[in-house]
């Protein structure tokens, strides 16, 4: 019985002229945003290709220096987006696309503490994402918001009732039914991104998979929409009740239930202020961290534990550069209490994130939204995972520096070089983007409140059945 | 079939929404082939009986039953033995009278092959050059035909009709009056709700006069005569007799 339905409920979907004339409609308006945010993918990774090429060449080609300058020339890194980006470019416009990699100090790329915003609750502009994620449930809205009431309304819900049709079966073969039928609207959209993605972008496995658990968590959101929709118009008096509500819930889930989140991370888990970020890390270098002791007794301790393994008195007598020694020290220092702040902020945006979900009570919107970031690899979490790369590269590479300083020198002359062999000889810095199973690993909470989404809106199409009035 | 047991029945019948009565303590029984019409102004509670057997409402007290059974404690019965006709079928606009058919027949478990579909409409006086369009284009006496057409395909014991031939042109209202009265004389019970006198009178063995949910009066409607039953339901109406 539930095939005939479903079967019907394609069919007549199908020949119904709204679907059609909305179908249409959104291929424009997809295709429009799909092909710029593409484009603006394309060209940004195009960017970043080269000015990281640039970047790398202009160090590769210093002149005849000592190896710490050369190291203050310092080098841009970039983290690459995948091709599923064009579909959500997640924080991006939030995040700084760059990172500046220099000796003594660990840079920021995206947040500056200051602006004292919660980014994991942002949402783009219109984008293609926005497309997705926000007017699509509302297309599914408009499909859907009459589909009982209408039937009701002009007796055939009665007829079937007369012919003994199961309300449960009824209501679940429309969703399935509608849900069919949209996709067939929908596929030509997605044939058209897909044959744009693998047209212009290197797709590996892992991207393929991540577009497809992308489009799989798409589908679960818009039948929880569908399931809602379906569940009101069996529920309410009339098609126009129906409609306010569920407009309501839309705005409520796409619009309200992020900022809500979003003020609710803010008070809860704020963020320290960026003076007071860089404030606190100057201080632990400067006081130490405890049992550390400040600047001046780790440097003395310093100084008197290297003469002592060089067996030497003075500083002068030492067969290695002092100065470079020393430098290494103070860096490794600040490296500890730089990595102990970081993780501490990044962890807090983490859990902010976690709390934002306060706001997923209004609607699965801000669930999805971050799944969805997470998959396109343009979330914290991926963001986090870059910078740590670039970090240790930052390690690398300083570390080489010194090494030369060190070596090329002896006690507190300051007299080592390096030339463009050496700069060439440090490598290019290479990042390996995590696997889709690191996504999953992240988006766990929000996967989980999709799924308490469906399951709540599968559940409340039971009970409408089980309450339908034909 | 005992034919003992009337195949419609409603004893001491209330059926109340919220605090209004819109059957009062109705009895009536209606054996195998035989056409009752409830006739009644608007608001008399016609509606409301019929809608109680097809379980559309509940009893506030008292009963219906089919072939003696009730249908809110077995629901199988109405799937098995009614066939509902409003006065206005209420069929799905984008696809055509066969597919309505067709969907409809499927969800009652009923096999048609196309053969036996279009005979179905043709027997329900459809013309054939009608079958594939969609009934959006369709006037109310073929959608009344569809629906009749659903009905004789569930072969049910009973039809239910609720004002089936108001807004039909006289010649359309008559051969409906002739097919339903075919169809009883094959051995179904049919109650129909109508205000219109004539038309019950056309068609109808008894006819049972209603008002403020109470059936006041009935008729044998082969004997009495339109008179005489024009008169007493105008009295009643205006609320003489
Ligand atoms: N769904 C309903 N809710 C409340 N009152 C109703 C409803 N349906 C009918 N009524 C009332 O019950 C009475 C009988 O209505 P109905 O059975 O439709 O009469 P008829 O079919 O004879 O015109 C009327 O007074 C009507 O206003
Ligand atoms: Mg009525």
């Amino acid at each position: 019985m539930i095939k005939t339905i479903i079967r019907k409920e394609f069919l007549a979907t199908l020949r119904d002229g709204r679907l059609l004339t909305l179908g249409v409609a959104l291929l424009v308006l997809f295709a429009g945003f799909f092909l710029a945010s593409a484009y603006e993918l394309q060209q940004l990774r195009a960017e970043k290709h080269s000015v990281g090429t640039t970047a790398k060449e202009q160090w590769n080609t210093q002149s005849v220096k000592n190896p710490h300058a050369a190291a203050h020339y310092g080098i841009y890194v970039f983290k690459q987006d995948t091709p599923v980006a064009a579909l959500d470019p997640g924080l991006r416009p939030y995040i700084g696309q760059a990172l500046w990699l220099e000796p003594h100090k660990r840079n920021l790329t995206r947040f500056s503490p200051a602006a004292d915003q919660v980014l994991a609750g942002r949402f783009g502009q219109a984008t293609t994402s926005f497309v997705l994620t926000a007017l699509l449930p509302l297309l599914i809205v408009a499909l859907t918001f009459n589909s009982i009431s209408q039937e009701r309304e002009s007796g055939t819900l009665r007829m079937l009732h007369s012919l003994g049709v199961d309300a449960g079966q009824l209501l679940f073969g429309k969703l399935l039914g509608l849900m069919t039928a949209f996709s067939v609207v929908l596929a030509p959209a997605l044939l058209l991104a897909a044959v744009i993605l693998l047209g212009n972008f290197a797709f590996t496995l892992d991207d393929v998979l991540r577009l497809l658990a992308l489009l799989v968590l798409l589908n679960l959101y818009y039948g929880i929409f569908a399931a809602l929709a379906i569940s009101a118009s069996a529920s309410f008096n009339t098609s126009r009740t129906t409609l306010f509500c569920l407009l309501g819930f839309w705005l409520a889930s796409v619009f309200i239930a992020p900022r809500l989140g979003v003020v609710g991370a803010e008070i809860l888990a704020p963020n320290p202020s960026a003076s007071e970020f860089w404030r606190e890390i100057k201080e632990d270098i400067d006081h130490g961290l405890e049992h550390d002791g400040d600047h001046e007794e780790r440097a003395k301790a310093f100084e008197a534990q290297v003469l002592a393994q060089y067996g030497v008195s003075r500083k002068e007598d030492l067969p290695v550069g002092f100065v470079s020694l020393n430098r290494q020290y103070n860096d490794a220092y600040s490296v500890k209490v730089h990595a102990l702040h970081f993780d501490a902020l990044r962890d807090n945006f983490v859990r902010q994130q976690h709390l934002s979900h306060l706001g997923s009570w209004l609607g699965p919107s801000l669930a999805l939204r971050s799944l969805s970031m997470t998959l396109a690899g343009m979330d914290l979490a991926h963001q986090r995972h870059f910078e740590d790369a670039a970090e240790e590269y930052r390690h690398y590479f300083i570390n080489l520096t010194e090494d030369w300083d060190r070596e090329r020198s002896r006690g507190t002359e300051r007299k080592a070089t390096g030339a463009e062999a050496d700069w060439r000889s440090v490598a290019d810095f290479s990042y390996q983007a995590p696997d889709i199973g690191f996504a999953l690993r992240t988006a766990k909470l929000d996967f989980l409140v999709l799924l308490l989404w469906l399951g709540l809106s599968i559940g409340l199409l039971r009970i409408s059945a089980r309450r339908l009035v034909p | 079939m005992n034919t003992a047991i009337p195949v419609l029945a409603a004893q001491n019948l209330v059926v109340e929404y919220r605090q209004h009565r819109a059957v009062d303590n109705l009895n009536l029984q209606i054996p195998q082939g035989c056409v009752y019409a409830l006739l009644g102004g608007n608001g008399a509670g016609k509606s409301t009986t019929i809608s109680t057997f097809l379980t559309f409402n509940r009893p506030s007290s008292g009963q219906v039953l089919i072939e003696g059974e009730s249908p809110h404690t077995n629901a199988e019965l109405v799937r098995a033995k009614l066939a509902y006709l409003p006065e206005n079928v209420a069929l799905y606009d984008v696809m055509s009278g066969l597919e309505n058919l067709t969907y409809f027949c499927t969800l009652a478990n009923i096999r048609l092959s196309s053969d036996q579909a279009h005979d179905l409409l043709l027997d329900s006086g459809l013309q054939a050059d009608a079958h594939q369009k969609r009934v959006a284009a369709y006037s109310k006496g073929m959608r009344q035909k569809v629906g009749l057409a659903i009905a004789s395909a569930k072969q049910a014991k009973a039809m239910l009709l609720d004002e089936p031939t108001s807004g039909l042109d006289p010649s359309a209202a008559n051969d409906f009056a002739q097919r339903i009265r075919a169809a009883a004389d094959r051995g179904m019970a049919v109650l129909m709700a109508t205000h219109d006198l004539f038309n019950a009178k056309q068609v109808a063995d008894r006819i049972g006069i209603m008002k403020n949910g109470r059936l006041l009066e009935e008729f044998d409607a082969h004997t009495v005569q339109h008179d005489e039953l024009e008169q007493k339901y105008l009295a009643h109406a205006r609320g003489l007799a």
